[in-house]
C-alpha cells in the first residue's frame, strides 16, 4: 500500500512535469512559428558586395568549393583584351597558358567575330578563386562574378564561407530566387558611388 | 596640369589603352553580325522544397517505426536496421545536414532575430523528436539520428565507466547547449554545426578539423560507446528532460523483473540502474542524505547567482567570438593593422565605407547582449549543477533493473538479454543463447 | 576482417598524405610557375620559356586534378573499408560475446555517489574559475574607444567655442569679399596656428587612427586664411596670385646658393607643392603606389608619407598614361585640417595633418588618354573635383570630412585637362572651368550652372584666370577670351595672337599675363585686350606664371625661373637656375620659394 502511494506520488509529479514540458515545448514552437515561413532558405553571394578576397575557394566545406564563377553574358563586352582572362600587361592576345589568369584554365576563349570573343566558364574546372572576377571588375564590365551553385552546395546550416566573408556578401536568400546573377548596372553604379 | 597636346594623328585610339582605361559597363554589348547566339547563364536548381517536406515525413516515419519496434515489437534487430537506413538516408544521402541537433540554433535565432525567417521544416525537425521523447523516450536517438547511428554501429567493446565520471561528464552538454544558444541568439556563430564531428564523414569531404574529429570520435566510440551523444550532444539535454518525464519508456523486461542480473552489463552506455540494496537504506544513511539534500538545496540559489555573475563577467571574453566585436577590438588595439594589406577583414572594412563609430557601436550592442546572456547562461549552469548535486543525495527505493529514463537511448540492446518472455516464446532468444 | 582493417588503414594513410598536400601546397599556386612567368615578363619574346611555362602549367594542373580525384576516390574507398571493417568487427565480437554474465563487480552505490558529488562540485568550481579567469584575462577594448575618440577630436573640442563671425579681412581687396569673409575664421594668429593646436592636442594621443573617425565641428577657413598659406594649385583659389612678401629673386640650385634645403622626391609626379602652416604636401605616383608626402617646410624633413591604396573601385593595374602627364599630375589641396589628393586612377584620398587616412574613394577610373590632370580645390567644407573624362563631363563636390558627394553634376562638355578656379563674383563663389567647348561658372554650394559660353575647342589644358569681374580663358588652336561671369555671359574681347597650351594665364592689377609653351610671355591689358608687351625666353614651358610680391615668376621646363616685374614695363628681374628640369608651379610661404624639380624638392631662401 505504501509503495502504491509513493508510486502514485511519483506518477503525479511525472505527469505534472510532462505537462509543463509539453506546454513549454508548444510555447517555443508557437513563438518560433510566428517567425516561420514555408519558404526554404539557401546561401547566395551578392556580387555587388563581393570583394573577391579569394576565401570562397578555400573556406567552403567542399573541395573544390561550391562557389563557381558564372558569366552574365548580358553585360559582357566580349572584349578582345579580357581583364578576366588575361594576366595584366599581356600584349599578345592568344590562349597561351602563360597569359591566362585562371589557375585552373577554366575559361574558354572563343572567337565570334572581329573583334569580339566569347568567354565560357567550365564549372567542372573552376575552383571559385575569383581571380578572373577581380580582373573583370577592375577592367571590364564585371560580367564575371561568383555564385554559389546549388547543385553542388550542401546548404550547411551556417555557411562556412559566410562566416569568414570579409564583406558580408553571403546571406540567406529565399529558395524561390536562389541566384543573384548580375545584369543590372544601376545597382553597381550606386554601390560604387556610395563607397 | 602639365600635359601636352599631341598631334591629332596620335589620337588614334589604340584598342589597348581604350580597354585598360575603361571601367565598369564601358563596353556596350556588341551588335553581332555573324548571327551569334548568346548563351544563357545557367542556374542549376537547388533541391526542391518538396524534398524538404519529404525529409520531415521520413523523420516522422522513422521515429514512429522505431517507437513501434521498441515499445511494441521489442526488436533490437529492427532498430539496428532502421538505424542503418537512417545512416544512409540522413547521413550519407542528406549529408547530415538538416538535423534536429543543429536546429536548436535556428529556433533560437528565430526567437531572437526578427529578421530571420525559420523554415517550417526546420522547426518540425526541432520539435518532432522532442514530442516523441516526451511520450515515448529517446526513440530519436535509437534510430532516427544519423550521428547516433554511426556511433552505435561502431560500438565494439564498450567499457563500463564509473558513475562519478559519467555524472561529471554529463555536465558538458549543458555548457555546450548554453553556449550554442548564447552564440546563436547573438548572431555570432552556429557552433554546433561548426564542430559537428560527423558531417565531414557523411560528405566524404570537409576541413581537417571536422574529419579528424569524426575519426577520433569513431575510434573512441569503439570502446566508449556513443561518446558524442553522452558527453557533448547539446540536443541530448532537451531530449533528456523530455524523456525523463516520458509517458511510456522502453522497459528491459516485458513483464515482471526477476532480478536475474543478465541485463546489467548489456548496456554499452551504463544507462541501466541496478536495484538499491535495502541494506544501504539504513536509518542513519537516509537521515544523513536528507540533511545533505536540504543543504545542497539551499545552496542552489547561491550556485545560480555565482554562475550568473561569473559568466556575465566573462562576457567580454565570450563576445570576442563575434566577428564584428573581434574586428573592432583589433582595430582599436592595433590601429597599425589598417596598413596591413594582407588582413582581408580589415581591408574589406576600410573599403566598405562604414565608419569606425558605427562598427564600435554595433560591437558594443553585441557585447551588452552577451552580458545579459551571460547572466542567463551562468544562472542556468548554476541551477543545473545545484540540482545535480542535490540528486546525489536522493535515495529512492529501487527493486528492479531499470533503464535510466534520461540517459537511455532506447537502443533496445537490453531487451535481448532479458529472459522473461511475453506470451509468445520467440522473444526468449536471450535465455536460449545464454543456455547454449 | 583483418584484410578490411588493413585496407582501411592503408587507404586512410594515403588519403591523409594526399589531403595534406592538397591543402598545404595549393598546387595551382605553384611557386615555380610564378617565377617562370616573372622571367617571361622580363623577356617577352622567349619562345622556349613560353613552351616551358605551358608544359609546366599543364603538369601542375594535371597533378592537381589527379590529386583531387585521388582524394575523392580515396575517401570513398576508405568509407567502404570502414564499413566493412566495422561490419566484420561486429560479427567477430558478436561471436565472442560474453553472454548473460551476471552482475558481479558492481560498484559500491553509496561510495560512488560520494565521489560523484565531490567531482561535480569540483567541476562547478572549475567552470566558475574558468569564467572568472576569462573575465579577468580579457581586455574590453571597446571601452577604450570613446575616451580616446574625445581626446583625439583635436583642435575643435579643445577650442572652447566655434565662432563664425563676419569680419572683412583688410588684406582682401576684392570688391565683393563679403562672402569670403563670412565664412572665414576669426583666427588672427600666425599662419600655422591651427596646425600647432592640432599637434599639441594629438601629441599625447597614441591612437588617433581609431579616434579620428569622430568628426568634430571645424571652423571653415576662407580666403583670408588661405592667403596666409599656399593651399592649392596656383595659390589661394587657384588664381595664380600669392600674397606672401620678401620672396628671393636670385639663387643657384646647382651650386646651392641661396638654397635653404633640398630633398629627394620619392615618387614622380607633375603636381605642385601646397603649403599650410609649417607643412608642405606633395603627391607622387608610379606603377607600384600612389602616395602623399608631408614635409616640414622649415627643415625639409619628411614627416610622413602615406599610400593611397585599398580604395574600393581602384584598379589593380594602372591606367595607361603618357610620360608627360603621369599618374599624379593633379595638385593636392589643403584646408587647414586635411590634405586631399587625386590620382590618375580616379582615387581621391584625404589625410589629416598627422598622416592618418580620413577617407578615400574612387570616382571610377577616368577614361583619359593622357592621364587625369585637373587639380583639386577646397571651399566651405567641400573638395571640388573637375572630372571631365572621355565618357562624360562631370564635376563633383565632396564633403571634406567624409568624402561623400555633396553634389555631382554631369555636363555636356568633352574631356579636359584644365583645373577649376574659384571666382568671387556678385556675392557668390563660383567654380569656373575651361573645357571643350564650354567656359562656365557653377555655384560652389550647389553645382548649379550660373553661366556658360561655348567658345573653346581642342584638348583644353590651361585653366582660367580671373580678376576684377572678368574671367579669362584660352587654349591653343582656339582663342583667348574675356568673359563677364554672370547669367547672360558673353565674350567681352578676344585675341588669337598668342595662346597657351599648358600654362594658365594670370590676371593681376589690370594686366593679363599669358605664357605659351614655346616660351613667349605676353602681357595684355585686362580690360581692353590690347597687347602691352611680349618677351621671348626661347625655352619650353608648361608651368604657369605666379604673381607674388609684384613680380611674375615663371618656371621653364629647363629649370630656369624667369622673374619679371608685373607691370606695364615688363622688366626682367632675373633668371636664376634650379639645376634640374621643373614642370611644377612654385609655392610661396614665409619669404621662401618651394620648387618641385624633377628629382628634388627645393626650398629657396636664406
Amino acid at each position: 500500500m505504501a509503495r502504491d502511494k509513493e508510486y502514485n506520488r511519483r506518477e503525479f509529479i511525472n505527469r505534472g512535469a510532462r505537462f509543463t514540458l509539453g506546454l513549454s515545448l508548444a510555447g517555443v514552437g508557437v513563438a518560433a512559428a510566428v517567425n516561420a515561413g514555408s519558404e526554404k532558405y539557401l546561401w547566395q553571394i551578392d556580387p555587388f558586395k563581393c570583394t573577391q578576397c579569394g576565401r570562397c575557394a578555400t573556406d567552403c566545406v567542399l573541395s573544390p568549393s561550391a562557389v563557381k564563377c558564372v558569366h552574365a553574358y548580358d553585360i559582357c563586352g566580349y572584349c578582345d583584351l579580357c581583364g578576366g582572362y588575361f594576366k595584366p600587361g599581356v600584349t599578345d592576345l592568344d590562349t597561351g597558358a602563360e597569359k591566362q589568369l585562371c589557375p585552373a584554365a577554366a575559361i574558354e576563349r572563343k572567337f565570334i567575330e572581329e573583334p569580339y570573343f566569347e568567354y565560357i566558364i567550365d564549372e567542372e574546372l573552376c575552383i571559385g578563386c575569383a581571380k578572373c572576377v577581380k580582373g573583370c571588375s577592375a577592367f571590364g564590365n564585371g560580367s564575371l562574378h561568383l555564385q554559389i551553385r546549388h547543385d553542388i552546395c550542401v546548404n550547411c546550416n551556417e555557411c562556412s564561407i559566410a562566416r569568414v566573408c570579409p564583406s558580408d556578401a553571403i546571406s540567406r536568400v529565399p529558395a524561390s530566387e536562389p541566384y543573384m546573377i548580375k545584369g543590372d548596372f544601376t545597382a553597381n553604379e550606386s554601390g560604387e558611388a556610395g563607397a | 596640369m602639365i600635359r601636352k597636346n599631341y598631334r591629332l594623328g596620335f589620337l588614334v585610339l589604340m584598342v589597348f589603352a581604350f580597354l585598360a582605361l575603361n571601367a565598369q559597363q564601358r563596353f556596350p554589348k556588341p551588335e553581332f553580325e555573324s548571327g551569334y547566339e548568346q548563351p544563357n547563364t545557367t542556374t542549376p536548381e537547388p533541391r526542391t522544397a518538396g524534398m524538404e517536406v519529404f525529409d520531415v515525413i521520413v523523420l516522422f516515419g522513422v521515429m514512429a517505426l522505431a517507437t513501434w519496434l521498441i515499445l511494441k515489437k521489442r526488436s533490437r534487430r529492427g532498430v539496428l536496421w532502421l538505424s542503418v537506413f537512417t545512416l544512409l538516408y540522413f547521413g550519407f544521402y542528406r549529408n547530415g545536414c538538416i538535423c534536429p541537433i543543429g536546429s536548436i540554433q535556428n529556433v533560437t535565432l528565430a526567437l531572437f532575430d526578427p529578421g530571420y525567417k525559420i523554415s517550417i521544416t526546420v522547426l518540425l525537425f526541432f520539435l518532432l523528436p522532442l514530442v516523441f521523447a516526451l511520450f515515448y523516450g529517446r526513440t530519436f536517438c535509437a534510430a532516427a539520428c544519423p550521428l547516433g547511428a554511426i556511433q552505435d554501429l561502431v560500438v565494439i567493446r564498450p567499457i563500463s565507466v564509473s558513475s562519478w565520471v559519467r555524472k561529471t561528464l554529463s555536465f558538458i552538454p549543458h555548457i555546450y547547449i548554453g553556449l550554442a544558444i548564447l552564440f546563436a541568439a547573438t548572431g555570432t556563430d552556429f557552433i554546433i554545426c561548426r564542430y559537428d564531428p560527423f558531417v565531414g564523414i557523411f560528405r566524404t569531404d570537409g576541413p581537417y578539423l571536422m574529419i579528424g574529429l569524426g575519426i577520433a570520435f569513431l575510434v573512441l566510440g569503439m570502446f566508449f560507446a556513443r561518446p558524442y551523444c553522452r558527453v557533448f550532444c547539446p540536443y541530448s539535454v532537451l531530449l533528456g528532460f523530455m524523456s525523463h518525464f516520458s509517458k511510456k519508456h522502453i522497459t528491459i523486461t516485458p513483464s515482471e523483473c526477476i532480478n536475474c542480473k543478465l541485463c546489467a552489463n548489456s548496456c554499452p552506455f551504463d544507462a541501466i540502474e541496478a536495484p538499491i540494496d535495502e541494506k544501504v537504506r539504513t536509518e542513519s544513511t537516509v537521515r544523513k542524505n536528507l540533511r545533505n539534500y536540504v543543504i545542497f538545496g539551499l545552496l542552489v540559489p547561491v550556485w545560480i547567482f555565482a554562475g550568473g555573475f561569473a559568466v556575465s563577467k566573462a562576457h567580454v571574453f565570450l563576445s570576442k567570438a563575434h566577428p564584428d566585436v573581434y574586428l573592432s577590438e583589433l582595430l582599436i588595439a592595433q590601429p597599425e593593422l589598417r596598413e596591413d594589406t594582407e588582413n582581408l577583414d580589415i581591408q574589406a572594412f576600410l573599403e566598405s565605407g562604414k565608419s569606425m563609430d558605427q562598427l564600435v557601436e554595433e560591437a558594443s550592442v553585441i557585447r551588452s547582449k552577451f552580458r545579459t546572456g551571460g547572466w542567463y547562461l551562468g544562472g542556468y549552469l548554476g541551477l543545473v549543477l545545484g540540482i545535480m548535486l542535490m540528486n546525489q543525495f536522493v535515495l529512492r527505493k529501487r527493486k528492479d533493473y531499470i533503464p535510466h529514463k534520461r540517459d537511455c537511448f532506447s537502443c533496445g540492446r537490453c531487451m535481448d538479454y532479458c529472459p522473461v518472455g511475453e506470451q509468445s516464446g520467440d522473444r526468449k532468444s536471450g535465455i536460449v543463447k545464454a543456455k547454449q | 576482417m583483418q584484410i578490411s582493417g588493413i585496407f582501411t588503414l592503408v587507404v586512410a594513410a594515403l588519403l591523409l598524405i594526399n589531403f595534406v598536400q592538397l591543402k598545404k601546397y595549393e598546387p595551382l599556386e605553384s611557386q615555380t610557375l610564378n617565377t617562370l612567368v616573372a622571367q617571361l615578363e622580363e623577356d617577352p619574346r622567349n619562345e622556349q620559356l613560353k613552351e616551358e611555362i605551358r608544359d609546366f602549367d599543364m603538369m601542375v594542373r594535371k597533378a592537381y586534378f589527379t590529386s583531387t580525384w585521388q582524394v575523392r576516390t580515396g575517401a570513398l574507398l576508405m568509407l567502404i573499408g570502414g564499413v566493412l571493417f566495422a561490419g566484420s568487427l561486429k560479427v567477430y565480437t558478436d561471436l565472442r560475446r560474453r553472454i548473460g554474465v551476471p552482475d558481479t563487480a558492481k560498484e559500491d552505490f553509496l561510495k560512488a555517489r560520494m565521489t560523484a558529488w565531490k567531482w561535480l562540485l569540483a567541476t562547478g568550481i572549475l567552470v566558475l574559475g574558468m569564467a572568472f579567469f576569462a573575465a579577468f584575462s580579457s581586455t574590453n577594448y571597446l571601452e577604450n574607444y570613446y575616451p580616446e575618440a574625445i581626446a583625439g577630436t583635436g583642435p575643435s573640442t579643445m577650442d572652447e567655442t566655434i565662432e563664425v563671425i563676419e569680419i572683412v579681412d583688410p588684406a582682401d581687396t576684392s570688391a565683393s569679399g563679403a562672402l569670403a569673409g563670412a565664412i572665414q575664421d576669426t583666427a588672427t594668429g600666425e599662419p600655422g596656428q591651427d596646425t600647432g593646436a592640432d599637434d599639441s592636442a594629438q601629441a599625447g594621443d597614441g591612437q588617433t587612427t581609431a579616434a579620428q573617425q569622430a568628426v568634430p565641428v571645424e571652423k571653415i577657413h576662407g580666403l583670408a586664411e588661405f592667403k596666409k598659406h599656399h593651399n592649392s594649385f596656383r595659390g589661394p583659389m587657384a588664381l595664380g596670385v600669392s600674397y606672401h612678401k620678401n620672396i628671393p629673386t636670385s639663387w643657384d640650385g646647382g651650386a646651392g646658393t641661396n638654397v635653404a634645403w633640398k630633398v629627394a622626391i620619392s615618387k614622380p609626379g607633375y603636381n605642385s607643392p601646397v603649403i599650410w602652416g609649417d607643412k608642405l604636401f606633395l603627391a607622387g605616383a608610379d606603377e607600384e603606389a600612389r602616395i602623399v608626402s608631408c614635409y616640414d617646410r622649415h627643415s625639409g624633413q619628411l614627416l610622413w608619407e602615406k599610400k593611397a591604396d585599398n580604395i574600393p573601385g581602384s584598379p589593380s593595374t594602372m591606367p595607361k598614361v603618357t610620360d608627360d602627364t603621369g599618374l599624379s599630375a593633379p595638385t593636392a589641396v589643403v584646408d587647414g585640417y586635411r590634405v586631399y589628393a587625386i590620382f590618375a586612377t580616379g582615387d581621391v584620398i584625404a589625410f589629416d595633418f598627422e598622416g592618418n587616412r580620413v577617407w578615400a574613394r574612387n570616382l571610377g577610373v577616368p577614361q583619359n588618354h593622357y592621364g587625369h590632370s585637373s587639380s583639386l580645390l577646397v571651399w566651405n567644407g567641400k573638395v571640388i573635383v573637375q572630372y571631365d573624362t572621355g565618357k562624360s563631363g562631370r564635376m563633383l563636390a565632396l564633403d571634406t570630412k567624409t568624402g561623400a558627394s555633396v553634389w555631382d553634376i554631369s555636363r555636356d562638355n568633352h574631356i579636359s585637362w584644365a583645373s577649376p578656379i574659384l571666382v568671387d563674383y556678385a556675392g557668390k563663389i563660383q567654380v569656373v572651368t575651361n573645357t571643350d567647348p564650354t567656359v562656365g561658372g557653377y555655384d560652389v554650394e550647389t553645382g548649379e550652372e550660373i553661366w556658360k559660353v561655348d567658345v573653346m575647342m581642342g584638348e583644353v589644358g590651361p585653366s582660367c584666370a580671373y580678376a576684377d569681374g572678368l574671367v579669362y580663358a584660352n587654349n591653343e588652336y582656339a582663342s583667348l577670351v574675356a568673359i563677364n561671369p554672370e547669367p547672360g555671359a558673353a565674350v567681352q574681347w578676344e585675341s588669337y595672337d598668342y595662346l597657351s597650351e599648358a600654362a594658365s594665364p594670370v590676371a593681376y592689377n589690370g594686366l593679363l599675363y599669358l605664357a605659351t609653351s614655346y616660351g613667349v610671355l605676353v602681357c595684355y591689358d585686362a580690360k581692353a585686350g590690347e597687347q602691352v608687351w611680349e618677351m621671348d625666353f626661347g625655352t619650353t614651358l608648361y608651368s604657369s606664371p605666379m604673381v607674388v610680391d609684384g613680380k611674375l615668376y615663371i618656371m621653364g621646363n629647363d629649370g630656369v625661373m624667369h622673374i619679371v616685374k608685373a607691370d606695364r614695363s615688363g622688366t626682367l628681374i632675373g633668371e636664376p637656375v634650379l639645376g634640374e628640369p621643373s614642370y611644377a608651379i612654385p609655392a610661396f610661404a614665409g619669404g621662401k620659394i618651394y620648387i618641385r624639380g624633377s628629382e628634388s624638392l627645393y626650398c629657396i631662401g636664406e
